[in-house]
């Protein structure tokens, strides 16, 4: 490997430096300050905590992120298609379609029944999308 | 390159995925009326029982063919399950409908989950390729996990899915160790070996995938260790599925906890697709070492058959008491394949027939008992005759057909499969499997004893049979009674539905 | 000493033990699930450990497979669990004990 090899990565590497430094500089100039000792806090508003919260929370976006873990493994077939599309033709591009179009459906499905809004809770979700039934239950 | 693409082996299952797809779709942007759903999922489950017909046209009888690359086999076996699943996805369906519609707006998915374990059932059956073979497993399995708890307003629904869940997990892990044994072991993860695939290798070798069994027939394998432990792994995988002992742990509290409306699908579905993979493996991948793994077999057979029985004599649930027959039945549906391919025929006339009466006696359990309810006391069922005739009426020839009487399915299914079982030199687990069959006649002939003799209590409640469920309870009856009167065009039938 | 395939399919062989035991031993449901994935990833080892060990490409394409088949399972029974913690703000499968099959 001749050094000329390297040559885009460092281009690469400049680059990133630049755009890092750029963004940096650009809201220093570009952005209003006016510090509070406040501001400054690590919790900006309320009173001083006294300690970091030991109980669990809840994690709204838990349905969001196991959507992620399929979808996400699902395009590992999408990396073998692409390792060999030429030789694959056709019937490669039918075939990972089929495969495209199911996953959309299933995001669509998702979508639609409400499981990507993260910002409702669990049991708003569950009444309203899950199981309606359990209105009933509740009244 | 791609060879083979014959659409007809994997039609049934483009079928049901279609129905599935277009069921969600329409419930979830127009939200019909549940018998949309009911509509879609018919046509579904009807235009892949057709197909699976044509498949049988296509293939019964020895010939059959690879598709895709060696992954998918058409034969007259993979047809036959699907002419046996998908019937049974209906019938369940019917029968279970009452709590589909209770479900509301989750009553769609419970359809698509149903129609998705169908498929997955069936491409067990078809596959041709251990890693197919496995992600059939998981489709069906999933789903099952899914469906077992899906009444979530009950405390023993989750605890049920999550004992299924836990353990299936870990039965498809032991399964799937198993098959990277043999992997290891032969090289190949093909149950048939596909000459026409040439593969380049890493370093430019060409070599031909010549499958499991081609490599078992041609080589002498001197340390037989990695192949004989990959053996028993697949055993034990398969045996958890189909409820096997001592890997039957999960069944009674599945049984017991899943919806009732459910759970006839998922005893009976279980064990017709888990039979079919064992099947299919055994007699044709290992047909060769046949020596090494029907020992084995057998044993496993005689455990479930004992303990089954024995348990089931102590059961006060009737959900509990059909959970651990069904123990036995594995045991005496395992009886066949020690005779290896000659027991497949009596194998699929027991695992059928067993199936059907198992949908049907669930059936009537949820109705007696509710279709969200788990637990479904004997008590219960004391002097159902007067209440009900027709529900006692299934429920007593269910109970004779399981019990193995005359005249009944079950009978004849364990004729076929003791006779295989006798003429492959197996007369021990025979005797065994008859002593065990008369031990049964008691707890199957208390159920007919409470309903037609004891007296109802005053405050008993009439059960309401939903026409739905009536029809596929009267179906699975008379199909029971007359297969059983008339049997013989079924297992001539059956002699074609041989792995190719 | 060089690494051979076979001390790889050891190595997957010991993985496979250590989860399967997790799961006959430990009662904390998640702990359990996290043993079975560490029995599925046992099994990826010794498919590639294999598929080289045989210059096979199968065995690399299996894992595509099982990872992708892991992932659903994962999905599937963490949902579980997250209901059954719900219900009763407990994994632990002793307390399980509605039911005695």
């Amino acid at each position: 490997m001749s050094m000329n090899d390297y040559l885009p990565i460092a281009i690469m590497f400049l680059l990133a430096m630049a755009f890092a430094g750029v963004s940096l500089l650009l809201s220093r100039f570009i952005s209003p300050r006016n510090p509070t000792p406040e501001k400054l806090e690590p919790y900006e508003c309320g009173i001083v905590p006294l300690q970091e919260p030991v109980q669990r929370f809840p994690v709204k976006f838990y349905l969001v992120a196991m959507l992620f873990v399929i979808f996400d493994i699902e395009i590992v077939f999408l990396f073998a298609w692409a390792v060999r599309f030429e030789q694959l033709g056709w019937y490669g591009v039918w075939a990972i379609g089929l495969f495209t179009l199911l996953l959309v459906e299933t995001l669509v499905y998702a979508w639609k029944r409400g499981a990507l809004d993260w910002n409702v809770s669990s049991r708003q979700r569950y009444r309203r999308v899950v199981a309606p039934e359990a209105r009933e239950e509740a009244a | 390159m791609v060879g083979n693409l014959d659409i007809l082996a994997i039609a049934p299952e483009i079928a049901l995925t279609a129905a599935v797809v277009v069921l969600l779709l329409v419930e979830v942007n127009f939200d019909p009326h549940p018998r949309v759903w009911g509509g879609i999922a018919g046509v579904g489950i009807v235009a892949a029982t057709v197909l699976s017909v044509f498949q049988w046209v296509e293939w019964s009888g020895g010939s059959g063919e690879l598709a895709f690359s060696g992954m998918i086999t058409g034969d007259g076996f993979s047809a036959m399950a699907g002419m046996v699943v998908f019937p049974l996805a209906g019938l369940s369906l019917m029968s279970g409908w009452r709590l589909v519609t209770e479900m509301r707006r989750r009553g769609a998915e419970m359809v698509s989950l149903l129609l998705l374990a169908a498929a997955g059932a069936h491409l067990m059956a078809a596959s041709a390729n251990l890693i197919m073979l496995f992600i059939a497993l998981e489709v069906f399995s999933i789903s099952l996990y899914v469906l077992a708890g899906f009444t979530r307003s009950r405390a023993d629904a989750d605890e049920a899915a999550l004992k299924y869940f836990l353990l299936g997990a870990f039965a498809s892990a032991v399964f799937l160790y198993g098959v990277a044994l043999l992997f290891a072991a032969t090289g190949s993860l093909s149950i048939y070996g596909d000459p026409t695939i040439y593969e380049a290798g890493a370093r430019g070798i060409i070599r031909a995938d010549a499958g499991i069994a081609a490599f078992l027939d041609s080589t002498i394998i001197l340390e037989p260790g990695l192949l004989l432990a990959g053996i028993a792994l697949l055993i034990v995988g398969l045996g958890f599925k189909v409820t096997a002992a001592p890997f039957h742990v999960w069944s009674p509290d599945v049984y017991q906890g899943a919806p009732g409306g459910i759970t006839g699908f998922l005893a009976a579905s279980a064990k017709v697709a888990g039979f079919a993979a064992l099947a299919r493996v055994l007699t044709v991948a290992l047909g060769a070492n046949i020596a090494d793994w029907a020992p084995a077999v057998a044993v496993i057979a005689a455990v479930s058959i004992v303990l089954g029985t024995l348990l089931a004599l102590a059961q006060t649930d009737i959900k509990l008491m059909l959970a651990y027959s069904s123990v036995a039945h594995a045991g005496f549906i395992l009886t066949s394949l020690v005779a290896g391919p000659a027991g497949v025929a009596g194998m699929w006339f027991y695992v059928a027939t067993y199936a059907v009466s198992v949908v049907a006696a669930f059936g009537v359990a949820a109705i007696v008992s509710g279709h969200t309810m788990g637990r479904s006391p004997l008590s219960s069922y004391e002097g159902l005759a007067r209440r009900s005739p027709f529900l006692a009426a299934v429920l007593g020839i269910t109970m004779l057909s399981m019990a193995g009487i005359p005249l009944t399915t079950g009978f004849v299914g364990k004729l076929a499969v003791f006779t295989a079982a006798a003429d492959a030199g197996y007369l021990w687990l025979v005797i065994l499997a008859l002593v065990a069959s008369v031990a049964g006649l008691y707890f199957y002939l208390r159920v007919i004893v409470l309903m037609y003799f004891r007296p109802t209590s005053d405050d008993a409640i009439t059960p309401r049979v939903d026409w739905s469920s009536g029809i596929a309870l009267g179906i699975a009856t008379l199909a029971t009674v007359l297969i059983g009167v008339v049997p013989w065009w079924l297992l001539n039938l059956l002699n074609d539905a041989l792995p190719f | 000493m060089t690494v051979t395939p076979g001390w790889y399919m050891a190595l997957a062989a010991v993985l496979f033990t250590i989860g399967a035991s997790g799961i006959l031993l430990r009662r904390n449901a998640l702990v359990m699930f996290m043993s079975v994935e560490l029995m599925l990833n046992a099994v990826n080892l010794t498919f590639v450990a294999a598929g080289r060990n045989l210059n096979v490409l199968d065995g690399q394409v299996s894992v595509f497979f099982v990872m992708v088949v892991a992932a659903a399972e994962v999905v599937v029974g963490l949902a579980i669990i997250v209901a059954v913690f719900r219900r009763r703000q407990t994994a632990s499968v002793d307390e399980l004990s509605e039911m005695r099959g």
